[in-house]
C-alpha cells in the first residue's frame, strides 16, 4: 500500500516508454525493410537496364562488325571475281579479318561470306572449332540460300541489318556453333550499282555473348533471356532453355504471371518490370525484367531480359536489420525501466514527505519541514498544507478562548464578576476534600447585605446593581490569593477562608467586612448607604458537608441580622 | 511475405507431388490447349506435352527416352520401325469407349494394315490428311497438276516445302516416277538426293510447323507449298486471309493416318487409354475439325474424304539413312558431299 502509487506510476511509465520503444522500433523496422526491399528491387533493375545496354550495346558491335566487313571493298570484288589473279589472295586477306575478329570475339561461332548467287554459296568462311579457328575449305562450302538469314538479308533495303531469331543451329558442319543457341547478324554486299549480290554473317554464340556480359554479376542474381513469345532462351535450368526447339514449351510469364501483360503490350516497346515468380515454384525469387524491341530482328522479335534474386537473400538483409532493431529496442526499453523507476521516486520522495508531516500533525499538532521551496504543484500542495494547517491551529485556539468564556460565564457571576452558586460550591466540595485529607480547618462567612431592598426600591435597580458591584469589589480587595468570594444570589454573598483561624483572627476579619461594606457608595451626585450582616461557619466544628456549613453561616447572620435590628 | 510464400510451399508441394504425369508426344495442333485442361481435370492430372513437328524428332525421342513418355502420335507407316524395335506395347481397345464412336472404316483396326501385330492392337487412328499442294490463285492460273511444280524454274524462290527426310525422300521418288516411293533402290539414292537439291535450289525456303509455313507463305508472298500437314496448312492460311488453292497432284498426294500408340516403358498406362479415349470424343474430335482443319474419325463430311489418289504412306526402305542424307541437303551440302559415307 505504502509503495502502491510508485509502483503504480513506476508501472505506468515503463508500459508508456516501453510501447514507445517497442511502437517506434516496430515501425522504423517495417520501413527499413520496405526501404531494403525496394532499394534491392531498384539494383536489381538498375542491373538488368545495365545489362540490357550492354546487351545492345554488344549487338550494335556485331552490327558494326558485319557491316564493317560488307562494306570493305574486297567483298564485292571476291565475289564478282573480278580479278581473278588475285581472288585466292583476296580471300585469304577478308578470311584473315574473319579470323582477327574471331580472335578478339570469342563469342563468334562463325563468320562467313555468302553469295547471292550459285543457291547462296559460301564463299568465305571460318568456323570455330575445338581447337581453334577453322578455315573451311571450299570443298566443304555449302549452299545456304535457302536459310532466312540469307533470302531475308538479301531483300534489306539498303544499309539494313538483318537480325535472326534466337535460334538452336541444326546445319550440320557448324563446328563449335552446331546445335547450339545462336544469333545471326547480316548484312548485304552491294555491288557499284547497288545490287546486293552476297552478304555476311555473323553467327554469334548466345550463351557465350551473354555469359560474358553477366560474368560481373554477383553469384545469387541468376539471368534470364526470353524472345517476344515469352520463350526461354536463357535460363538458369538449362532444361528450359529453348524449350520450344524441342517441342516443350517453358515460357517467362509462367513463371513469373506479373510479365503476362508486358508480353501482351502492343506495339512493343521498351518496358521494365518487377515480379515474384509464382508461389509454389522451388524458392521465391525476386526478379526485375527489361522489354528492348530489336526492330532489325526477324518478325519484330525482341528480348526479354530478366535478373533474379532469392527472395531469403533479400530478407537476410532485413532478418540482420530486425536483429539490430531489436537490440536498439531492448537497450531503449532498460534505460526506460530504469529512468522511469528514477523518475517515480523523485516523484515520489516530496510527496512522502508531506504523507509523514501531515501524519506526525495529526498525531502530535506539530508539523516539520514541507517541500515548499518547490515551484511546482508539490510545492503548492506543501504551502496548501502549511496554510490549511494554519488554519486549523486558529480554529482550535478560538474554540479553546470561546470554550473558556462560555466556563467563566456558567460559573461566574455577570454583575459583580464573582464566581456563582454552583462555582462556590464547587470549590468549597474541593477545599473540604482538601482540608479532610489535610487535617485543616475552613472558615466559611455569609454575607447579606444590608437596606438593599430600600435602596432599590428608592433609587431604582441601577442604584442596586451599582451597590452591588462596589460591596463586591471591597469584599474582593480584602482576599488572599486562596480565599474565594462569591454571590450566591440576590445580596447574598459569601466567602471561604482556608486555614486555621483563631477567634482574633475571625473577629478581625468580620469587622474588616462590616467596615468594607459599611463605607458610603458614590452613585451619581449622591452617595449610597449600605452595610452588612455577617455570619460565620467553621469546619470541623460546624459540620463536615458543605450544606451544613452554608446552613450554619446562614443561621449565624440571619441571627446577627436580628440582633442588629 | 517469405512466411505467406513458404506456407504455399508447403501446402503446394505434397498436392504437386502426388498429382499423376501424363507425358505426351504430339504434333501441332493435335491436343488443343482447351481439350488438353478439361482432361486434366477430370483425371486430376497434369499433361505434360511435347510437340514434335517431324517423324525424326519423333523417332529420336521414343526409341532414345522411351521411359520418358507415356503415349504419342505417329503414323501408321513410321509406327512399323516402333514395332520393330520393339518400342511400343500392345493397347486395349476395350478400355478405350470412344472407339465405338470412331467410322467403321476406322473402328475395324484389322481393315487397317500395320496397327494389328501378332494378334495384339498397338495403336488407335486419330487423324489422316493428304500433302496437297498450296498455291496462289493469283500467281497460277490454273491450278498446278503435277509435283512437278515445285521444281518448276518460274516460281523459284517462290516455292517453300517441308523440312523433313523421309517425306521429301518420298516426294522425290514421286518426281522421278520410281516404282514406289518408299523403297528406293539403293541405285535410285544418288537421283533421289540430287532431285531434293534440286528442290533446295527452287524454294524459298523450308518450314517444320503449320504456323512457321503460313507466315513464310504470306510475308514473301509465295507462289506453291508442299502441305506436309495438308489442310490444317490450308485453314490456317484461309483464317489469314490468303486467297490459295489446295490441290492433290496427278502423282498422288502423299496420306498419312497418325494414330495413338503407347510407348513400351511408359507409366501411365491406364492414364494413357484415357488420354486416348478422350481424344476420340466429341469435343476434342470437333477442334481437331473446327480448330486445326484436321479430319477426324468420327465424322466423314465430303471434304475431309481424300480427294484423289491417296498413296498411304509406308514404312521407307531406311528411315535413318534417309534422315541423316536429308540434314546434309538441307545444311547445304552439294551432291558429292550429302552421299559421302
Amino acid at each position: 500500500m505504502k509503495f502502491s502509487i510508485a509502483w503504480r506510476l513506476g508501472l505506468i511509465l515503463v508500459m508508456v516508454g516501453l510501447l514507445g520503444t517497442g511502437l517506434t522500433g516496430y515501425f522504423a523496422y517495417q520501413a527499413s525493410r520496405e526501404q531494403l526491399v525496394k532499394s534491392s528491387e531498384e539494383r536489381l533493375q538498375t542491373a538488368t537496364h545495365v545489362l540490357m545496354r550492354q546487351v545492345t550495346v554488344a549487338l550494335n558491335d556485331v552490327k558494326a562488325d558485319v557491316r564493317l566487313i560488307a562494306q570493305h571493298p574486297q567483298a564485292p570484288r571476291i565475289l564478282q571475281r573480278s580479278n581473278p589473279g588475285f581472288q585466292s589472295l583476296s580471300e585469304d586477306n577478308v578470311a584473315k579479318i574473319f579470323e582477327g575478329m574471331m580472335s578478339v570475339h570469342p563469342e563468334y561461332f562463325q563468320i562467313r561470306l555468302i553469295e547471292a548467287d550459285n543457291h547462296g554459296m559460301e564463299r568465305i568462311r571460318v568456323d570455330r572449332g575445338m581447337g581453334g579457328l577453322l578455315r573451311i575449305p571450299e570443298r566443304e562450302m555449302q549452299e545456304k540460300g535457302h536459310y532466312p538469314y540469307v533470302f531475308e538479308t538479301l531483300r534489306l533495303p539498303p544499309g539494313s541489318i538483318y537480325v535472326s531469331r534466337a535460334m538452336i543451329n541444326h546445319e550440320t558442319g557448324a563446328h563449335a556453333g552446331e546445335g547450339r543457341p545462336a544469333l545471326h547478324v547480316a548484312a548485304p554486299v552491294y555491288d557499284v550499282r547497288r545490287h546486293a549480290i552476297g552478304l555476311i554473317v555473323i553467327n554469334v554464340d548466345l550463351q557465350g555473348l551473354f555469359a560474358q556480359l553477366a560474368a560481373d554479376l554477383p553469384p545469387e542474381l541468376k539471368l534470364y533471356l526470353a524472345n517476344r513469345r515469352g520463350d526461354y532462351l536463357i535460363h538458369p535450368d538449362p532444361a528450359r532453355s529453348f524449350a520450344f526447339d524441342r517441342g516443350q514449351e517453358a515460357r517467362v510469364q509462367d513463371e513469373f504471371p506479373a510479365l503476362a501483360a508486358m508480353l501482351d503490350t502492343q506495339p512493343r516497346v521498351e518496358m521494365h518490370l518487377v515480379a515474384t515468380n509464382r508461389p509454389g515454384d522451388a524458392e521465391p525469387l525476386v526478379a526485375a525484367f527489361d522489354e528492348k524491341p530489336i526492330p532489325e530482328m526477324e518478325g519484330d522479335d525482341a528480348f526479354i531480359l530478366g535478373l533474379s534474386q532469392p527472395l531469403s537473400s533479400v530478407v537476410s538483409e532485413s532478418r540482420q536489420l530486425a536483429s539490430i532493431t531489436l537490440g536498439i529496442v531492448l537497450s531503449f526499453s532498460a534505460l526506460t525501466v530504469l529512468l522511469a523507476i528514477l523518475l517515480a521516486r523523485a516523484l515520489i520522495r516530496p510527496l512522502r514527505q508531506i504523507v509523514t508531516e501531515v501524519r506526525r500533525f495529526t498525531q502530535d499538532g506539530e508539523i516539520g519541514t514541507l517541500p515548499t521551496s518547490r515551484k511546482d504543484e508539490i510545492g503548492e500542495l506543501a504551502h496548501s498544507i502549511n496554510r490549511m494547517e494554519q488554519q486549523i491551529r486558529q480554529q482550535i485556539d478560538d474554540l479553546q478562548q470561546q470554550r473558556e468564556a462560555l466556563d467563566h460565564l456558567a460559573s461566574h457571576d455577570s454583575l459583580t464578576g464573582l464566581p456563582n452558586r454552583r462555582m462556590f460550591l464547587e470549590r468549597l466540595e474541593h477545599a473540604l476534600a482538601r482540608a479532610k485529607r489535610q487535617e485543616s480547618q475552613l472558615q466559611l462567612i455569609f454575607i447579606d447585605l444590608d437596606d438593599f431592598k430600600d435602596i432599590n426600591d428608592t433609587h431604582g435597580h441601577a442604584a442596586g446593581d451599582a451597590v452591588l458591584q462596589t460591596e463586591a469589589q471591597r469584599l474582593r480587595g480584602l482576599l488572599r490569593e486562596t480565599d474565594i468570594a462569591a454571590r450566591l444570589g440576590g445580596d447574598e454573598f459569601v466567602i471561604l477562608f482556608e486555614g486555621a483561624w483563631s477567634e482574633e483572627v475571625i473577629e478581625h476579619m468580620k469587622h474588616k467586612i462590616r467596615s468594607a461594606l459599611t463605607a458610603p457608595i458614590p452613585y451619581r451626585d449622591i452617595e449610597l448607604q449600605s452595610g452588612g450582616s455577617i455570619g460565620i461557619s467553621r469546619y470541623p466544628q460546624d459540620g463536615g458537608t458543605a450544606s451544613s456549613l452554608i446552613a450554619t453561616a446562614d443561621h449565624a447572620m440571619y441571627r446577627s441580622k436580628a440582633d442588629k435590628a | 511475405m517469405l512466411s505467406v510464400a513458404l506456407l504455399l510451399a508447403l501446402t503446394a508441394l505434397p498436392a504437386s507431388a502426388t498429382q499423376p504425369v501424363l507425358r505426351v508426344l504430339a504434333w501441332p495442333g493435335y491436343a488443343d490447349p482447351e481439350v488438353v485442361l478439361s482432361f486434366e481435370q477430370q483425371h486430376h492430372v497434369r499433361v505434360e506435352l511435347t510437340v514434335v513437328t517431324s517423324d525424326a524428332t519423333l523417332w529420336d525421342k521414343v526409341s532414345a527416352h522411351n521411359q520418358d513418355y507415356d503415349v504419342f502420335a505417329v503414323n501408321v507407316a513410321e509406327l512399323q520401325r516402333y514395332l520393330a524395335r520393339n518400342l511400343v506395347q500392345p493397347l486395349q481397345p476395350a478400355n478405350i469407349p470412344n472407339t465405338q464412336l470412331q467410322l467403321a472404316r476406322f473402328s475395324d483396326l484389322s481393315a487397317i494394315p500395320g496397327l494389328i501385330h501378332n494378334g495384339k492392337t498397338y495403336a488407335i487412328p486419330y487423324t489422316y490428311s493428304q500433302m496437297g499442294l498450296i498455291y496462289d490463285r493469283k500467281q497460277f492460273r490454273t491450278p498446278p497438276r503435277s509435283i512437278d511444280a515445285l521444281w518448276d524454274p518460274r516460281y523459284r524462290g517462290k516455292v517453300i516445302a517441308y523440312d523433313g527426310g523421309t517425306h521429301n525422300f518420298s516426294l522425290a521418288a514421286q518426281a522421278l516416277h520410281l516404282a514406289s516411293p518408299f523403297h528406293i533402290a539403293p541405285g535410285d539414292l544418288p537421283r533421289a538426293a540430287e532431285k531434293l537439291i534440286a528442290l533446295r535450289r527452287n524454294v524459298l525456303g523450308f518450314y517444320t510447323q503449320p504456323d512457321e509455313s503460313a507466315q513464310l507463305f504470306l510475308r514473301h508472298g509465295a507462289a506453291l507449298m508442299f502441305a506436309n500437314y495438308g489442310k490444317q496448312q490450308v485453314h490456317l492460311l484461309k483464317q489469314a486471309g490468303a486467297d490459295i488453292g489446295y490441290v492433290i497432284p496427278q502423282e498422288g498426294a502423299l496420306a498419312w493416318l497418325d494414330c495413338w500408340a503407347l510407348t513400351r516403358n511408359g507409366r501411365e498406362t491406364r492414364l494413357a487409354h484415357a488420354w486416348i479415349d478422350h481424344l476420340l470424343g466429341p469435343q476434342a474430335s470437333r477442334y481437331l475439325v473446327e480448330r486445326q482443319g484436321l479430319s477426324n474419325t468420327l465424322s466423314d463430311d465430303r471434304d475431309s474424304r481424300p480427294n484423289g489418289r491417296p498413296v498411304w504412306l509406308e514404312p521407307p526402305e531406311d528411315t535413318a539413312l534417309r534422315e541423316r542424307l536429308w540434314a546434309r541437303i538441307r545444311s547445304g551440302d552439294r551432291l558429292s558431299r550429302v552421299l559421302a559415307p
